[in-house]
C-alpha cells in the first residue's frame, strides 16, 4: 500500500507538472510570435508613411495620371487599416488574410505606378523621388525579413502545438486554432517591389 | 562592495540556501516518516500488533519525498532558466520596438540603452506589461539573456529621471547576479510547495466513506503532507523574503550611486506610494516572480514578514534622508531637466571627446574598479556617445535587418583588396537586401571612432535577439565566413566574433547554455597561460619586453608559475576554449585573472583605446561587464 501509493503520487505529480509545462509552453510561444509581429508593424507603418510622400512628389509631374495615383492612395489606406487590425491581435486569421490581400493590392498599384512613371524622365531624375524610392526599397527588404522572423515563430508555435504531447491538450487550453502565416500574395514580387527602375 | 564581492555574495547566498534546503528536505523526510508511522500505527492499533521500526518503509518514504521535491525544484528551475524573455513572455509582456512612434515607449528604450552602454552590457530588450500600477522587473540568468519589464503605468506616470532611477535599480540586479539567485530561490520553494500540493490533492481525492478505516488514514496522510509542505513553504518564504529585502536595499543604493540622483529613484518610490494602484499587479503570475520586481508587486496577507521588498517609507528614508514622510507626488518637471542636460551635454562634449581619445595613463586597479559598477560619468558618456552616432547607423542597429548588416560592416577590412574579397563572399552568401544594406552602411562604419564600435555592438546585440532561429543560423554562418574570407583574423574581428557569439549562443543554442562549469586548477593554469600569452603577443608594449609584460601579470597571479607561450604554439580555437573554460571561474578568481590581464595592458604605463577595447572584450566574455573607459 505505502509503496504503491507513493509511486502513484509521484506519477500524478509528474503528470501535473508536465501538463503545466505544456500550458506554459503554449502561452510562451504564442506571445513570442505576437511579439515578432511588432517589427513588421513598424516597417509596414514606415512604408505606408512613405507612400503618400511619394505620391505627393509625383503629383507635380503626373498631371494626367490622377487615377493611378488615387489607386495607390486607396490601396495604401486599405492596407494601413488591415495592419491596425492585425496589430491589435496577430492571432486573428481573418485579419491576417485581409492584410495579405490589401498588401497584394498595394503592390499591384505600386507596380502600375512605376510603369507609368517610365514615361516621365524628369520625375525619375528628381532627387527627392530617388531618395524616397530608395528608402522604400530598403523598407521592403526589412518587411520581408521581419515577416520571415514572424513566420518562423508562427511555425515554431504550430509545430509545438501539433506535436505529440501538446496535441492532446492544446485545444483544452484554448489553443485550438493554428496561427496563420503572413504570406503576401506574390512574395517574390514584394522582394523586388516597388521596382522604381532608374 | 565591488562587483566581484557582490557576485560572490550572491553565490554565497545560494550556497546558504542550498544548505537550508537540504536541512528542510531532511526534516521533511523525517516528519513524513513519523507521519506514515503514526498513520499506519493508528491503523494497526486496531489489530493490536506492535510495529517494529521498518527501514524499508523509511527508505520508501524518504525516496518518495526526495523525488517529489527535486522534481518540483528542477522543473521550476528549468522553466525559469530559459532566459529572461521566457519570463517576460509568461507575464504576457509585449516587446517594445524602436521607432514605434509612441513617445513614452521610445523614452524608456532610450533610458535602458544609455544605462546598458554605460554598464558595458548588451542592451536588454524591454517588455511592456499592460498594467496601470507602477512597477518594473529584470529577469534572466546573465547579462546576455537579461530582459527588462516595465508596466504601462510606470512609463506613463514617471518622469525621465524617475524612470532612470528605476531602471538603474533593475540594472543593479542584473549586474550583481541577483537574477540567478532569484531563479534558484523560486525553484527550491516550488519543490517544497509541491509536497503540500500533493497532500492537498490526496485530501481532495480520498474516498469519503466513513466506515472505511483505511480512508481515515489516507486523509490523515494528506493532511499531514499539507501541514509539512505548507510549513516548509512558510519558512522558505521567510528566507526568500529576508534575502530579497537585503538585495533590494543594495540595489537602491547602487541606483543612487549609478545615477547620483537620489531624487530620481526616491521620486519614483514616492509616486508609487501616492498612486491609487501603487505597485500592485493584476497578473496572477506575478506572485511567483514577486521578488524580481522593483517594488512589492503582490498584496501580502501576512504583512511585512513575507514582504519580498522593504516597506516603501523605509526605502525612501534611506535614499532621501530629508523626506517628510508624506506620499505627495511632486509635479513633473520632466521637460526642464532634459533641456538642461542637453545643453550641459554639449558643454561636456569636448571634454568627453578628450577623455576618450587621449591615451590614458592608468593603473591596473583603476582599469578594473568600474567593472559592474558604473557611475554617473559613464551614464553621461553613454548618452553623449549615443547622441554622436550617425543617424543611419543608429537606425540600422535598431532594426533586425540593419543590425546584421552593421555587424558584417564592422568586420570589413580597411584595406581595399581584402575588403573586396569579403564583399565578394557576402554577395554570394547573404541575400540581396543584406548586401545592399552593407554597401550603404560600409562607408559610415569605417569612419566610426574605435570607442564607438563596442557600444554599437551592444545595441545591435539587443536587436539581434529578435531574429528567429533559422535567421540566426544564417547570420552566424555568414559572420564566420566573412571573418575568414580574407584568410586572416585580426584582433578586433576576433573579439567581435567572441562577444557576438558569447551573448547570442546563450539565447539561440539551447545546448551551449549553462555549461560553464568551474575548471580544475590544472586547466585554470593552462587556460590562463594561453590567455595571457595571447595578450602579450597581441599587444605591443613600448619599451617593455614580452617576458617582462608576462612577469607583470604573474605578479598579480602568484599561483601561475608557468612560462610564456610563443604565439605559434597555440591557435585561436584553443584560445576560444580557454576563455570559455575561464568563464566558469568563481568571481573572485576572475577578478585576479583580469588584474593579470590589466597588468599586461598597462605594462608600459600607457593604455591605448585598442588595448582597452580588447580588455573589455575579454572581460565581457568572462561575464564581467566593463564600462567604457573614462578618466
Amino acid at each position: 500500500m505505502t509503496i504503491s501509493t507513493i509511486v502513484l503520487l509521484v506519477i500524478v505529480a509528474a503528470v501535473g507538472l508536465w501538463a503545466v509545462s505544456i500550458f506554459n509552453g503554449l502561452v510562451r510561444l504564442r506571445n513570442r510570435y505576437k511579439n515578432a509581429f511588432a517589427q513588421i508593424e513598424v516597417q509596414l507603418k514606415r512604408r505606408y508613411d512613405l507612400i503618400p510622400n511619394l505620391v505627393e512628389t509625383a503629383k507635380a509631374y503626373m498631371k494626367h495620371e490622377a487615377e493611378t495615383l488615387e489607386a495607390v492612395i486607396a490601396a495604401r489606406n486599405a492596407a494601413a487599416k488591415g495592419l491596425s487590425s492585425v496589430a491589435a491581435d496577430p492571432s486573428n486569421a481573418g485579419a491576417i488574410a485581409e492584410l495579405a490581400g490589401a498588401e497584394g493590392a498595394l503592390t499591384g498599384a505600386m507596380g502600375k505606378f512605376s510603369m507609368v512613371m517610365e514615361a516621365y524622365p524628369d520625375l525619375k531624375a528628381n532627387q527627392n523621388m530617388m531618395q524616397l524610392s530608395e528608402e522604400l526599397t530598403s523598407t521592403e527588404n526589412k518587411v520581408a525579413f521581419s515577416r520571415q522572423a514572424f513566420n518562423d515563430q508562427v511555425m515554431a508555435y504550430n509545430t509545438f502545438k501539433q506535436a505529440f504531447p501538446a496535441v492532446i491538450m492544446a485545444a483544452m487550453f484554448g489553443h485550438g486554432q493554428d496561427a496563420t502565416l503572413l504570406e503576401f500574395e506574390d512574395s517574390a514580387q514584394i522582394q523586388a517591389a516597388p521596382k522604381v527602375s532608374f | 562592495m565591488n562587483f566581484f564581492q557582490s557576485q560572490d555574495a550572491a553565490r554565497h547566498n545560494t550556497t546558504k540556501l542550498v544548505i537550508f534546503f537540504i536541512l528542510a528536505v531532511v526534516s521533511m523526510i523525517i516528519l513524513a516518516n513519523l507521519l506514515v508511522m503514526f498513520v499506519f500505527g493508528y491503523i494497526d492499533s486496531q489489530t493490536e500488533t506492535p510495529q517494529p521500526f521498518n527501514w524499508d518503509v523509511f527508505m520508501t518514504v524518504g525516496v518518495g519525498v526526495l523525488a517529489l521535491v527535486t522534481m518540483g525544484s528542477l522543473y521550476r528551475i528549468i522553466t525559469l532558466s530559459g532566459g529572461g524573455a521566457r519570463i517576460a513572455e509568461l507575464m504576457n509582456g509585449k516587446l517594445i520596438v524602436n521607432d514605434s512612434g509612441d513617445a513614452d515607449q521610445q523614452r524608456i528604450l532610450n533610458v535602458v540603452e544609455e544605462m546598458a552602454i554605460a554598464a558595458g552590457v548588451p542592451v536588454p530588450p524591454v517588455y511592456l506589461l499592460d498594467e496601470m500600477a507602477i512597477n518594473a522587473f529584470a529577469a534572466g540568468y546573465s547579462p546576455s539573456d537579461a530582459v527588462i519589464g516595465v508596466t504601462r503605468g510606470a512609463i506613463k506616470q514617471l518622469s525621465r529621471d524617475e524612470l532612470q532611477g528605476v531602471i538603474a535599480h533593475e540594472f543593479s540586479h542584473i549586474l550583481n547576479g541577483d537574477m540567478r539567485l532569484n531563479i534558484r530561490l523560486i525553484g527550491i520553494l516550488h519543490g517544497i510547495l509541491l509536497l503540500g500540493l500533493v497532500g492537498y490533492s490526496i485530501l481532495r481525492l480520498s474516498p469519503r466513506s466513513r466506515n472505511s478505516k483505511g480512508s481515515g488514514g489516507v486523509m490523515f496522510l494528506g493532511l499531514g503532507l499539507v501541514v509539512i509542505g505548507y510549513a516548509g513553504t512558510f519558512f522558505g518564504n521567510l528566507i526568500k523574503a529576508a534575502v530579497s529585502r537585503q538585495r533590494e536595499y543594495l540595489a537602491d543604493a547602487a541606483a543612487v550611486q549609478f545615477t547620483r540622483n537620489p531624487e530620481g529613484i526616491g521620486g519614483a518610490l514616492i509616486r508609487i506610494g501616492a498612486g491609487e494602484k501603487g505597485a500592485i499587479l493584476d497578473n496572477p503570475n506575478s506572485a511567483e516572480i514577486s521578488h524580481a520586481f522593483f517594488c512589492q508587486g503582490i498584496a501580502s496577507s501576512f504583512g511585512s514578514v513575507f514582504a519580498t521588498h522593504p516597506p516603501l517609507d523605509q526605502r525612501i528614508g534611506r535614499i532621501l534622508p530629508t523626506w517628510d514622510g508624506k506620499f505627495i507626488a511632486r509635479p513633473h518637471v520632466a521637460q526642464a531637466p532634459t533641456v538642461t542636460s542637453g545643453s550641459k551635454a554639449s558643454q561636456n562634449k569636448k571634454k568627453m571627446a578628450m577623455m576618450a581619445a587621449g591615451a590614458a595613463v592608468l593603473s591596473k586597479d583603476e582599469l578594473l574598479r568600474h567593472i559592474g559598477n558604473p557611475g554617473p560619468a559613464h551614464l553621461g558618456y553613454a548618452k553623449q556617445l549615443i547622441m554622436d552616432l550617425p543617424t543611419d547607423i543608429k537606425r540600422a542597429a535598431h532594426d533586425p535587418h540593419g543590425a546584421r548588416a552593421l555587424v558584417y560592416c564592422l568586420v570589413l577590412d580597411s584595406k581595399v583588396d581584402e575588403r573586396q574579397k569579403q564583399l565578394h563572399y557576402l554577395k554570394t552568401a547573404a541575400d540581396v537586401g543584406v548586401y545592399a544594406e552593407v554597401i550603404k552602411l560600409a562607408q559610415g562604419v569605417l569612419k566610426l571612432n574605435i570607442e564607438q564600435r563596442l557600444p554599437l555592438v551592444d545595441i545591435a546585440l539587443g536587436t539581434l535577439r529578435q531574429l528567429s532561429l533559422p535567421q540566426y543560423q544564417v547570420f552566424k554562418k555568414n559572420l564566420t565566413g566573412l571573418i575568414q574570407a580574407d584568410g586572416k583574423i585580426n584582433l578586433f574581428e576576433w573579439s567581435l566574433q567572441k562577444i557576438v557569439f558569447h551573448h547570442l549562443n546563450g539565447i539561440f543554442d539551447k545546448k551551449a547554455k549553462g555549461q560553464n562549469k568551474e575548471p580544475s586548477l590544472k586547466r585554470t593554469k593552462e587556460a590562463s597561460t594561453i590567455l595571457l600569452s595571447f595578450l602579450v603577443s597581441a599587444l605591443k608594449q613600448n619599451g617593455v619586453s614580452r617576458q617582462e609584460a608576462f612577469a607583470a601579470a604573474q605578479q598579480e597571479m602568484a599561483w601561475l608559475k608557468t612560462e610564456l607561450l610563443e604565439r605559434d604554439t597555440f591557435n585561436l580555437d584553443e584560445l576560444d576554449s580557454a576563455l570559455d573554460d575561464l568563464a566558469g571561474l568563481k568571481p573572485r578568481f576572475k577578478s585576479i585573472l583580469l588584474k593579470g590581464c590589466a597588468a599586461i595592458v598597462s605594462a608600459d604605463q600607457n593604455v591605448s583605446i585598442a588595448e582597452i577595447e580588447l580588455l573589455r572584450a575579454i572581460a565581457d566574455t568572462l561575464d564581467c561587464p566593463m564600462p567604457p573607459l573614462i578618466s
